[in-house]
């Protein structure tokens, strides 16, 4: 009969726990709140990683820009035929972008230029263009971008102002898609000559060009030789970009850390409350059980149950909640900490990364250790003389 | 069969000094005997009843129950020699007072993991012998405190132990309660249970139920 599941210590478990309901509910509550905060953490910077990742993937092998008194400038396009002809060099666009300041929601949007025949730098670019009608002045924009026109209610079209203070009225032609949000939120893409147009650039200038290598190792050998080509340019390859951005998300998982670190610190704390002892009710009762003939491990598994249920239910609640807050409401408060890439200020949404990792990482973080600091105390008063425990 | 020999019980009070609670106890109880432990307080009845419980261990000198030498009995053999032979109706009664009638008469079941017909069978059988049944779902703390002893009484019984132990039972009874509680001693006479009564009331001095007073003086029998 021992064997077997006993239910009725179960029972006694959870009837011990509804007898001291506040004692338990606050325990619960902070569990829960830690479970929440460290899967939060957890979730947030997997997802961006994986954001991040994908956004690297996607960056230009070289980038070579023209510095004029230590400033970017526009480069001639005429550039991209000498740099063709570099051996390893398998395609050079000349690209037209910039940034433009929208002045009622206070934000900057990237405005990138495309050519309908040209080979794009990027998937997500060919995308676009195939969606693209070049043939009046349109645009695709991304999620963050037609939020904040549409909140300034320009539903249909969009008035940029040009640098001498005419206006160019561009249609919205669509939505820009992209699986990695954080870089396409706050794109737009029209044709290169709108973007020359709105940023008052003459047909022969492009910001920067983009240089395709067919083999990566030899990345570095063709900076050089660009170099040496255009000693007043600068070119930057996809390793300087990826340590940049690398240093930003460092710099943000720090802040994490830092939560991270403080939400165990509570954890502890409590832990340590309740390794510290038991108090002098609950010593009585563990002794009233041991005189009656309960055995030692008796009341250990009692305390088992007891631990288990907190914990095990905070776990389980404190990680729907993370995954409720994170996926389905964008983890707002915390996501800003990721969103300074630009100025916008938009949501974007996390991309759904499920990691076994991290829920098996915050279970073992939480169960067991809390189960091990409901026991421990017991243990100690358990195996004490009832006679001495009673007193 | 009760046997006491040559019991020494020190209690460590401080690093440099110890207390002798019993002092060399020889003593010998027959099966189905009803024996008064008496003695003033701070002699060494409760302490006697610990030992026979097995809830604590003499210094020196053994204790026996039925040929088994209980005070050698590691941990968990002597929980289940105190659930299995022993009914133990503490002073302070020692209930769980946030706990109803019916699950603190229970408790020492919990562990034995019995059909739930077998443990209805049970209570009812021990509420009902020591009239506590009506209240089989009131909060201990809300009892009065005749009806808390009641409770600890049914909780001794619920396993029909032989051997009952009693530590001051009428201590905090009136004159009408402490009557019905030697009411109950009799029905577990009659049923033919070994009864020790750790008290210093007079009242148990000269019944006839009694098969034997001991007195206690200072850790020594007189
Ligand atoms: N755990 C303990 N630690 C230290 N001293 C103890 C302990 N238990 C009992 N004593 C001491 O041992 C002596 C005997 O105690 P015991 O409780 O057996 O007396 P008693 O006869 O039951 O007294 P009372 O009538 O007051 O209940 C007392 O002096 C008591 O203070
Ligand atoms: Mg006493």
């Amino acid at each position: 009969m021992r064997d077997r599941v006993n239910v009725y210590l179960i029972e006694y478990a959870i009837n011990s726990l509804l007898r001291q309901k506040y004692k338990s509910l606050f325990i619960t509550i902070i569990l829960t709140a830690l479970v929440f905060l460290l899967t939060s953490m957890f979730f947030i910077t997997n997802s961006i990683k994986y954001e991040l990742q994908s956004t690297v993937d996607a960056l230009p092998e070289i980038v070579v820009q023209k510095m004029k008194a230590g400033r970017h400038y526009d480069i001639d396009v005429d550039s991209v035929d000498n740099i063709l002809e570099i051996t390893g060099v398998t395609g050079a666009v000349a690209r037209v972008w910039g940034y433009y300041y929208f002045e009622n929601a206070g934000v900057n949007f990237s405005i990138v230029g495309i050519d309908e025949y040209e080979d794009q730098y990027k998937s997500s670019l060919t995308n676009a263009a195939n969606n693209l009608d070049f043939s009046s002045s349109s645009m695709i924009v991304g999620e963050g971008v037609k939020k904040s026109m549409q909140n300034s209610y320009y539903k249909e079209y969009f008035n940029f102002i040009k640098p001498d203070g005419s206006l160019k009225k561009v249609t919205i032609g669509g939505v820009f898609n992209t699986d990695t949000e954080l870089e396409s939120n706050d794109i737009i893409v029209m044709s290169k000559d709108s973007v020359r147009e709105i940023f008052d650039m003459s047909a022969d200038k492009a910001t920067d060009i983009v240089v395709k290598v067919s083999n990566v190792d030899e990345i570095q050998t063709i900076a050089t030789k660009i170099k040496l080509l255009y000693p007043d340019c600068r070119v930057i390859t996809k390793d300087d970009l990826k340590i940049s951005y690398q240093n930003i998300f460092d710099y943000k998982s720090g802040v994490f850390l830092a939560l991270f670190i403080v939400s165990l610190f509570t954890f502890f704390i409590i832990i340590y409350d309740k390794v510290s002892g038991l108090s002098s009710e609950e010593k009585r009762e563990i002794g009233i059980l041991k005189a009656i003939g309960w055995r030692v491990d008796d009341v250990l598994k009692e305390k088992f149950y007891e631990g288990f249920i907190v914990s095990f239910f905070a776990y389980l609640l404190g990680s729907f909640l993370s995954f409720a807050f994170v996926y389905i409401f964008n983890a707002p408060l915390l996501q800003n900490i990721f969103t300074g890439y630009s100025e916008l200020k938009t949501s974007f949404s996390l991309p759904f990364v499920f990691d076994f990792q991290t829920m098996a990482l915050v279970f073992f973080l939480s169960v067991p250790i809390y189960i091990a600091a409901t026991i421990i105390p017991s243990w100690k008063a358990a195996t004490l003389e009832a006679d001495e425990v009673m007193r | 069969m009760i046997e006491l020999n040559n019991i020494i019980k020190k209690y460590e009070i401080n690093k440099n000094n110890t207390l002798t609670a019993l002092d060399g106890i020889n003593l010998s109880i027959k099966e189905g005997e009803l024996v008064v432990l008496k003695g003033a307080s701070g002699s060494g009845k409760s302490t006697i009843l610990s030992l026979i419980a097995a809830l604590s261990k003499p210094t020196s000198g053994e204790v026996v129950v039925d040929d088994k030498r209980v005070s050698k009995l590691p941990e968990n053999f002597a929980s289940d020699f105190r659930r299995d032979n022993i009914g133990f109706i503490f002073q302070k009664y020692n209930l769980i007072n946030t706990l109803s009638v019916k699950d603190n008469v229970l408790l020492p079941l919990v562990p034995m993991n019995l059909h739930v017909d077998v443990l209805e069978d049970k209570l009812k059988r021990v509420l009902e012998m020591f009239h506590i049944k009506h209240k089989e779902d009131a909060i201990v703390k809300n009892l009065s405190g005749g009806e808390q002893q009641r409770v600890a009484i049914a909780r001794a019984n619920i396993n029909d132990p032989k051997i009952i132990l009693a530590d001051e039972p009428t201590a905090n009874l009136d004159e009408k309660l402490s009557f019905s509680f030697i009411e109950i001693l009799k029905e577990l006479k009659r049923r033919g249970k070994t009864v020790i009564v750790a008290t210093h009331d007079p009242l148990f001095f000269n019944l006839d139920i009694v098969d034997k007073v001991v007195e206690i003086h200072q850790g020594v029998i007189s």
